[in-house]
């Protein structure tokens, strides 16, 4: 029978398969250069993982995804191999956000979540020049850097708009080991190359061997087929100032 | 000089909210557009398209228009898509400048389907 978790704010996660305590959370949310969704469609595709549950919301749009003929709910958590993947096929509005990164934080503390790893793009005007994007990474606290394997370069200054940088300050605060990895990427279009750049070093860290060359092959039909999801994504992100990210912090230390 | 007759703009402009004209068997691409202090810079990103079926002109002094062949004939079911019907064989776009631009300094470069044009300012 299918177990839910209620946030105050009207969100629920269902869990129509228990999930396990101690797993590895990969998030792939909608954001710069579809990156985070496109890596983690791939790992779910590639691993073979379950769908376990999803997420039911008054703030999201009144819609169903249908795969295989079947409805689903448009963000939906898929579990194997230690792994909870978190995928969302519509845009997160921008009113979800803070009851979605505490209802994920409440979720992920009730399940003492290992780590929390969330996929997501950087966009870099002079994209198309660079052959191999490259990883940052936003870190939790220092004490997770050592998960890290120095596979990505740390980001010491700047902004994250969105889910990603509420969750990352929302794990620190509730002392959950996250990592935030920002891919060099198209803004706008969505970009497989990128995509396939982080799930590099999603294996490094992880010790997964999900093999990218898929991506990398397919990665015109990727980009058309994802047009019109980016399309929305980026009218979303427009919207919650998203080129905020582009600005220099005022502070130094 | 417009690259589409006046019936197949009329068709490819106003309904594009979808992306997707079946009946144009035209697809709006995405793009981008930066203003810089001397120019302003367009990308589209067009998958499927090899540099030779790109074709630009500027209808009016405030607008490019992108026309783009693609190499192959795309299908909804080429994308996985089973129950809409069509193909698509090339992206149409016409885009406002956002400043006056010098459209006759206007220069493209083409790597890895995606368009770059870079048309200085006034």
């Amino acid at each position: 029978m299918p177990s839910s978790l209620s946030s105050g704010d009207g969100l629920r996660i269902i869990e129509t398969e228990p999930i396990s305590k101690q797993a590895v959370v990969i998030n792939g949310l909608p954001d710069v250069g579809l990156v985070g969704l496109l890596a983690a469609s791939h790992i779910v595709r590639s691993l073979t993982l379950r769908e376990v549950g999803a997420i039911e919301s008054e703030l999201l749009p009144p819609l169903i995804v249908l795969h295989g003929g079947v409805p689903k709910a448009p963000v939906r958590f898929f579990s194997g191999s230690g792994l909870v993947v978190i995928i969302a096929e519509t845009v997160i509005p921008s009113a979800l956000i803070r009851p979605l990164a505490n209802s994920l934080i409440d979720w992920a503390s009730a399940k003492s979540v290992k780590l929390m790893l969330s996929l997501g793009g950087m966009a870099v005007p002079n994209r198309q020049d660079i052959e191999v994007p490259k990883v940052f990474a936003a870190l939790s606290a220092k004490t997770v850097e050592p998960l890290l394997n120095g596979a990505a370069d740390i980001l010491e200054e700047g902004y994250i708009v969105g889910a990603y940088g509420l969750l990352l300050q929302k794990c620190a605060q509730a002392s959950i080991p996250a990592i935030t990895l920002l891919t060099q990427s198209h803004y706008n279009y969505p970009d497989p190359e990128a995509a396939a750049a982080a799930l590099n070093v999603v294996n490094r860290i992880l010790g997964l061997h999900v093999d990218t060359s898929d991506l990398l092959k397919r990665g015109e039909e990727i980009r058309l087929r994802s047009k019109d999801m980016m399309h929305r994504t980026h009218e979303e992100m427009t919207r919650m100032n998203k080129s905020h990210e582009y600005d220099l912090p005022p502070l130094y230390g | 000089m417009n690259l589409l007759s006046a019936s197949q703009r009329s068709e490819t402009q106003p309904h594009l909210s979808s992306g997707w004209n079946v009946l144009a068997a035209c697809i709006q691409p995405l793009y981008n557009l930066f203003v810089t202090a001397k120019e302003v810079v367009l990308t589209v990103d067009l998958p499927y398209v090899k540099q030779k079926g790109v074709k630009l002109s500027f209808p009016t002094h405030d607008s490019i228009e992108v026309y783009a062949e693609t190499s192959k004939k795309i299908t909804f079911k080429d994308l996985g898509i089973k129950h809409r019907h069509g193909e698509f064989t090339y992206y149409h776009a016409i885009i406002p400048m956002p400043v006056p631009v010098n459209e006759r300094k206007a220069a493209k470069k083409f790597k890895g389907g995606l368009l770059e044009v870079h048309i200085p300012r006034k």
